[in-house]
């Protein structure tokens, strides 16, 4: 077996409503590998828990049953960032710092020194085409600009994976192509291992190398789905239409099935 | 200038020459309205003399001191009390049976306690500047967003840094809201402990005027405390710039 970055293994999650004392189940019997450098789509409609997945493999959430296990890094690998790093939905940026600022928050609360982390910031800022807006705050930032800030923040911490929460949801259509350009150009210049949630299957046959797809009320893992496709994909390719029309009849029902709860 | 400024000026202007003109004319009565450039002329002496310099002094050491120690316990237990749930418990039903109060009624209380000096004016002061402050900056506190503070342990934050690196700065805008509410109050709360039990400052020169009808003067007074009043607002300002840039939209 090749090498995985994160195992989950039966995991659930249980959420309870104080004020009706009523307990839900977002996810159940979760088990999923995560491998190093995939880029890897959890899909699924709204209420399926795929935030809440993202959440538990950040650490931010812990699993009600089940366990999360990071496997000790394969010989030669060294870890001097932190294992994972997110990117939020709604950018979550700190509007009292600049865009570098924001940056090197990461490095900053790590005790990183401060030439090095500046450095890292240029890097970054240059990685993720943010030139000339080093110095703005966030609400002095476009949408489309908004949105690389919290990629470089996430990448300042020089993870092994960086967990994207549905990053472009709220973004105008022609903006979205051009960063899920960029997503993929960055994906394969750091070589990092991505974990990305959507809702949108355009979007996860574009992006993802592997698909999970999940089932709503309670959240499981329906199919894994490799995406043979070759890279640069397009949005109107035939081969794509086809992975795009078998994904969308499998999530069809899924959709159904939530809506009829 | 814009018309706007001028428009302004022509206000304040037209108002004083027409307030001075029917003064001068005898419509109005100095013991009630004196005339503006009377004023200007009993301000002028009282600077000369050192008599209002001195008062606005002795005044300002209680209003500085006094919103120094309410804003920064205001400050310190609002952040503790925003950020962790028990201290909030503990804290919230004293400030619902404070909050309330017109702080000048504590000021017999603390003459009892601290004495007839500056002490007690202080504490009277320090006591409305901090309840106002502490009220803002919880609001503040409970006002940032709460995947901020997520985001901040995702990359790599300890308790005390997420305290000094996004509560703190997150609050901040509205601890500048309490800071301007409190030193309003510090203002109104330092004449009133100023006109009983002192025989120095601002609020003790006016009252004192008053009571021998000195009408002038008592204008004098009352100017000079708006004079304050403009510069705290200005100070204050200038602080929430340099301290929230962030906040200032561009053009």
């Amino acid at each position: 077996m090749s090498h995985v970055l994160v195992a989950l293994r039966d995991v659930g999650k249980v959420w309870l409503i104080q004020r009706t004392g009523e307990r839900v189940s977002a996810l159940e019997s979760i088990t999923l590998d995560v491998a190093p450098g995939e880029f890897l789509i959890l899909l699924g409609p709204s209420g399926c828990g795929k935030s809440t997945l993202l959440q538990i493999m950040a650490g931010l959430e812990t699993p009600s049953s089940g366990e999360i296990r990071f496997p000790p890094l394969a010989p030669g690998v060294t870890a001097n960032g932190k294992l994972t790093s997110m990117v939020f939905q709604d950018y979550a940026l700190f509007p009292w710092r600049t865009v570098v600022g924001n940056i090197v928050f990461g490095p900053e609360v790590r005790q990183v020194a401060k030439g090095e982390r500046e450095e890292r910031a240029r890097r970054l800022i240059d990685l993720v085409n943010l030139n000339g807006a080093e110095q703005r705050y966030p609400h002095e930032l476009s949408g489309g600009m908004r949105q690389r800030v919290p990629l470089a923040r996430a990448l300042a911490n020089d993870p092994q994976i960086v967990l994207f929460d549905e990053p472009l949801a709220a973004l105008d259509a022609q903006t979205r192509r051009v960063l899920q350009d960029e997503l993929l150009r960055i994906w394969g210049e750091t070589g990092k291992t991505f974990v990305y949630v959507t809702h949108s299957l355009q979007e996860a046959v574009l992006l993802g190398s592997r698909i999970v797809l999940m089932t709503a009320h309670p959240g499981r893992v329906k199919r894994i789905v490799d995406v043979p496709l070759a890279r640069p994909r397009h949005a109107t390719g035939r081969a794509e239409a086809e992975m795009l029309d078998q994904l969308d009849g499998l999530l069809g029902e899924e959709v159904k099935r939530a809506m009829a709860i | 200038m814009t018309a706007s400024h001028l428009r302004q000026i022509a206000s304040v202007a037209g108002l004083l020459a027409l307030w001075q003109l029917l003064v001068q004319t005898g419509k109005l009565s100095e013991l009630f309205l004196p005339a503006p450039l009377s004023v200007l002329a009993s301000m002028w002496e009282m600077t000369r003399s050192g008599q209002l310099p001195w008062a606005v002094l002795v005044s300002l050491n209680r209003v500085v001191q006094g919103f120094v120690y309410g804003a920064a316990i205001g400050v310190f237990l609002g952040l503790l009390a925003g950020a962790v749930r028990w201290i909030e418990d503990v804290l919230d039903p004293w400030v619902a049976a404070v909050y309330p109060i017109p702080k000048s009624a504590l000021f017999p209380l603390f003459l009892l306690w601290f004495g007839l000096g500056d002490a007690s004016k202080i504490a009277t002061i320090a006591i409305g500047v901090l309840f106002l402050v502490l009220v803002n900056t919880v609001t503040g506190v409970k006002s940032i967003n709460p995947v901020l503070l997520k985001a901040a342990r995702d990359l790599g934050a300890t308790r005390l840094q997420v305290f000094t690196k996004v509560i703190l700065p997150g609050a901040l805008p509205n601890i500048f809201t309490g800071l301007r509410l409190g030193a309003g109050m510090a203002l109104i709360l330092v004449f009133i402990t100023e006109i009983e039990a002192t025989k120095a400052g601002l609020g003790f020169l006016l009252w004192e005027a008053f009571q021998l009808l000195d009408t002038t003067k008592v204008f004098a007074g009352v100017v000079t405390f708006g004079l304050l009043g403009v510069a705290t607002t200005w100070l204050l300002q200038w602080l929430e710039r340099v301290g929230c840039p962030w906040l200032q939209r561009s053009n």
